[in-house]
């Protein structure tokens, strides 16, 4: 039986030999951004904004470019960490995620007219985020591969996928373009984050209670940054309960409960 | 042993499903793209040979009816599932770490 006939008949060594290389990569990125200029398609119409939506959108945007450099600065300090070649070789593609993410993000803000984009977030970022930031670093510079995991894959870019995808539904037509794409590619970044502390915790049980404390330090910092956005992007109270979802799904599959 | 094998020849057959080539999934590379479609949401009725990722909220595909016990996996987000029965006896994903 051929993979394409049955792609689920792979055993699970071929399967994260396929899953884990650049050739993967290549080949799913191909599938959303071939036909994409700065992460939407060069001829989507720009809405008119009113001026006081706009200067929340640039608000929120500032802020996604926060977390969008410390995931940059996380993942590509976390090759040097990564215990094997697989793991090697997705942070590797990760990186190049998260910069593009970076950059298709400080493009829309130019786009959205803000003149000195980097002067712009400094201005508008959440010190709850510049501080899980700091913290991120820390783990990564003390080359603390399960937390800077954590903290990284698991906390921060499963709270980016949640808010991205209800930012969609609020966005203008380009935006959401931006938004969709980087979507796609975080679906990759969560999953490689919960399997790989899923089978670390399997043959280190003991791991959990650092994972606790490490939720109980940065939870806080990540939820009110992304709470805020909702705010910004004005999603009715209504539905911010599904912000959280995915993240907490995660945690509660890996046991890590505070 | 004897008895499981009766067991198992007693069941009946899988159904078999044609997948389509494209079903607009767009995140995984064109080979395995018939493998997996969108989600559209809790009023998305599953077909026998379909079920949830719950990591990601893809729907994953398999070319044969799905049961109890079978391994699935998850391209969109790299996850490695086993298909289980859920409390309401529809077919789940759990992740296999």
């Amino acid at each position: 039986m051929s993979e394409s006939a049955e792609v689920h008949a792979l055993d699970p060594e071929a399967f994260e030999e396929r899953v884990h290389s650049f050739q993967f990569w290549f080949e799913a990125v191909q599938g959303y951004l071939t036909d994409r200029e700065y992460g939407h398609r060069p001829d989507a119409q720009d809405a008119e904004l009113p001026e006081s939506d706009r200067d929340r959108l640039v608000t929120v945007l500032c802020n996604y470019c926060i977390g969008e450099t410390a995931a940059l600065d996380g993942a590509s300090g976390l090759v040097a960490v990564a215990p094997n070649r697989l793991t090697k070789i997705f942070l590797s593609t990760q990186v190049v995620d998260e910069g593009r993410h970076l950059e298709v993000l400080r493009h829309r803000l130019v786009e959205l007219g803000v003149e000195r984009p980097e002067e712009e977030i400094e201005r508008r970022a959440s010190p709850r985020l510049r501080d899980f930031r700091q913290r991120l670093e820390a783990l990564v510079a003390e080359r603390d591969w399960d937390a800077a995991i954590f903290a990284q894959n698991v906390i921060l870019e499963a709270m980016e996928f949640s808010t991205f995808h209800m930012h969609t539904q609020y966005a203008d037509p380009v935006t959401r373009e931006v938004l969709v794409g980087i979507i796609k590619d975080e679906r990759r970044h969560i999953g490689f984050g919960e399997t790989e502390l899923g089978r670390r915790l399997k043959h280190h049980p003991t791991l959990r209670d650092r994972l606790r404390r490490v939720r109980s330090e940065l939870d806080p910092l990540v939820l009110a940054t992304f709470e805020d956005a909702m705010e910004e992007i004005q999603v009715p109270r209504g539905e911010r309960a599904e912000l959280g979802r995915s993240y907490l799904g995660a945690v509660e599959r890996l046991g890590v409960r505070t | 042993m004897s008895g499981q094998v009766a067991k198992l020849s007693s069941e009946p057959p899988r159904r078999k499903y044609e997948l389509l080539d494209d079903t607009g999934f767009d995140e995984v590379p064109k080979k395995y793209r018939k493998f997996y479609r969108r989600w559209g949401g809790p009023g998305d009725v599953l077909a026998p040979n379909e079920v949830l990722c719950p990591v990601c909220k893809i729907v994953i595909r398999s070319n044969r009816e799905l049961r109890a016990g079978d391994r699935v996996y998850c391209m969109a987000c790299m996850a490695r599932l086993r298909v289980v029965e859920g409390q309401d006896g529809a077919l789940v994903a759990d992740v296999e770490y």
